[in-house]
């Protein structure tokens, strides 16, 4: 596999960086460090760097002149020497699955074969690493859910889903970060405000980190909330080590 | 203060947009049509910047407290201070007590109100611009009430050459770079996208403009990698879908072309079954729009 992205123009002001476009923890790897470099190296330049599983994409200013910046990236990319400069954590994600919040986890239990406490072990065994965000302010995609959990989303879409809510469909488990609407099966809710939009750093979850989730009583949901609300809740984050 | 005393069809304030969190999945939004919205403001001496109010398919009905100097650029909505017409594309005085009503635009689908002074409003990561989620409120309701900057600065008049903008409204030639799938259509497909016309479908909104046509063309889903304004889409079951300011930042259908940004001002003027066709240029080449 080719450690050097390709690079190609989208738009009169954007470049993309592309991978063979696979889901892949190495090349996913390769797209977070040239994010890293690109945003490092070019922060007069651009307006974002959007990593996704493959790809990276870098929109310019209005300012920066296409063919120079190109130039340019090509002479940083190709000097580029690899050197791991992510840190990635592993973020602790209290889930209740229980009533009212896991609408279609008796559904989809029954539907894959499991019991409702093997569903959810399977569910809260795998540390789920964050690809990237993107669908809705701060939502993760996230790889790593166990086969025996993927199943098809619902025939009918909800017209409104809770923030917090957790849900899996196809081969993908994911977090609501706001009212909307899904096609999700929901099998559970976070009391965690997931994207806080009066914060510079609305959201505590990055690219490259991975997720955790960890079974929590109705009870210390309401718990949790309150802390939320009240600003003492503290996130649980640890360093992930190869 | 200005008071709604009707809210319009989807009426709320948006500015140039808001940069540096695509990232986390944070929506650029923005003026649909920002050539119409930075003339506004040019035209009261505003700075580009600055929030503008966005009119689309019918407007509101405003009632100003205080006096205030304002210009409404972009489709002609016949707007009305007191039931007299007024000017679009000028900077109007309006009384204390002026009522401002519009009809329906006669050309095009969205226009820009600017206020001298500028809007206030909160700001959101970077941005004024509304956006469900984001901001408080995805657009106005009637009984709303936004605040002005009312210091005034004399106005700037723009040549009126410049003002008529008649291409802008009436060209159906949607100016396009091929996008990072197109090259992996086929041959049939990639003919019928230069030039074929399509059909401007209802429920195209400020996420996306959805377009019909006769063909059967279709496109295998991608692996999700990064989109963003202006960006076309081709499903797997046929539909085209251009995606507007308020696009998701990440998509998995077949990205065919890209918008120019002066395109993408045009079709946010475009009504249903209005017809357009696309005009692929490379993006290498020295015409910049």
């Amino acid at each position: 596999m080719s450690d050097f992205p390709t690079f190609r123009t989208f738009g009169a002001q954007t470049v993309l960086l592309d991978w063979p476009a696979q889901i892949d923890l190495e090349i996913h790897k390769k797209v977070l460090t040239f994010s890293r470099l690109i945003r490092l190296s070019f922060a007069e330049d651009i307006l974002d760097v959007v990593p996704t599983y493959h790809s990276v994409a870098i929109y310019l200013k209005k300012t920066t002149a296409l063919n120079h910046f190109l130039q340019k990236l090509e002479i940083t990319v190709l000097n580029f020497s690899e050197e791991d400069v992510n840190h990635p954590k592993i973020i602790s994600v209290p889930v209740c699955y229980e009533e009212p919040f896991a609408l279609d986890l008796a559904e989809v239990a029954k539907t894959i074969g499991l019991t409702i406490p093997k569903l959810i072990e399977l569910h809260t065994t795998p540390l789920y690493k964050v690809y990237f965000l993107g669908f809705l302010p701060g939502f993760p995609y996230l790889g790593g859910l166990d086969k025996a959990l993927h199943v098809q989303r619902r025939k009918e879409p909800r017209p409104m889903i809770e923030r917090g809510s957790v849900g899996i469909g196809g081969g993908q488990t994911g977090i609501y970060p706001k009212d909307s609407p899904g096609g999700w099966n929901i099998i559970g809710k976070t009391p965690l405000q997931w994207f806080d939009v009066t914060k510079d750093q609305p959201t505590e979850i990055n690219p490259g980190d991975f997720i955790k989730f960890e079974p929590i009583t109705k009870t210390e949901f309401d718990l949790l909330c309150i802390e939320m609300e009240s600003g003492t809740f503290q996130w649980r984050k640890e360093e992930y080590h190869d | 203060m200005i008071r709604f005393l009707a809210s319009g069809l989807y009426t709320s304030l948006q500015d140039l947009g808001r940069f540096g969190y695509r990232n986390l999945g944070v929506p650029v939004s923005g003026a649909m049509d920002l050539r119409s919205a930075t003339r506004a403001n040019l035209l009261v001496g505003n700075e580009p910047q600055l929030a503008v109010m966005e009119l689309t398919a019918s407007g509101p009905v405003l009632e100003f407290e205080i006096p205030a100097v304002i210009a409404v650029c972009g489709a002609s909505f016949t707007p009305e201070l007191n039931g007299n017409e007024i000017t679009m594309n000028r900077p109007i005085e309006i009384p204390a007590g002026g009522v401002l009503s519009f009809g329906r635009p006669s050309k095009g689908l969205r226009a820009y109100l600017a206020v001298q002074g500028g809007f206030i409003s909160e700001k959101i990561l970077g941005s004024s611009s509304f956006y469900n989620g984001i901001t408080s409120r995805s657009h106005f309701a009637k009984g709303d009430v936004i605040r002005f900057n009312g210091d005034t600065q004399g106005f700037l008049s723009l040549p009126s050459s410049e003002l008529e903008g008649a291409v802008h409204f009436e060209t159906s030639e949607i100016v396009a770079f091929r996008g990072p799938e197109f090259n992996e259509l086929p041959n049939s497909i990639q003919l019928l996208l230069n030039g074929e016309a399509f059909t401007v479908a209802p429920n195209s909104n400020r996420m996306a403009c959805f377009l019909n046509h006769s063909e059967a063309i279709s496109a295998k889903e991608i692996v999700t990698a990064p989109v963003q304004p202006g960006t076309v889409q081709l499903t797997p079951s046929g539909k085209i879908i251009v995606l507007m300011r308020d696009a998701q930042t990440t998509g998995g259908y077949a990205r065919i072309l890209q918008l120019t940004d002066s395109a993408l001002n045009i079709l946010a003027q475009k009504r249903t079954g209005m017809s357009v066709y696309f005009k692929i240029i490379d993006p290498l080449s020295d015409i910049r729009v």
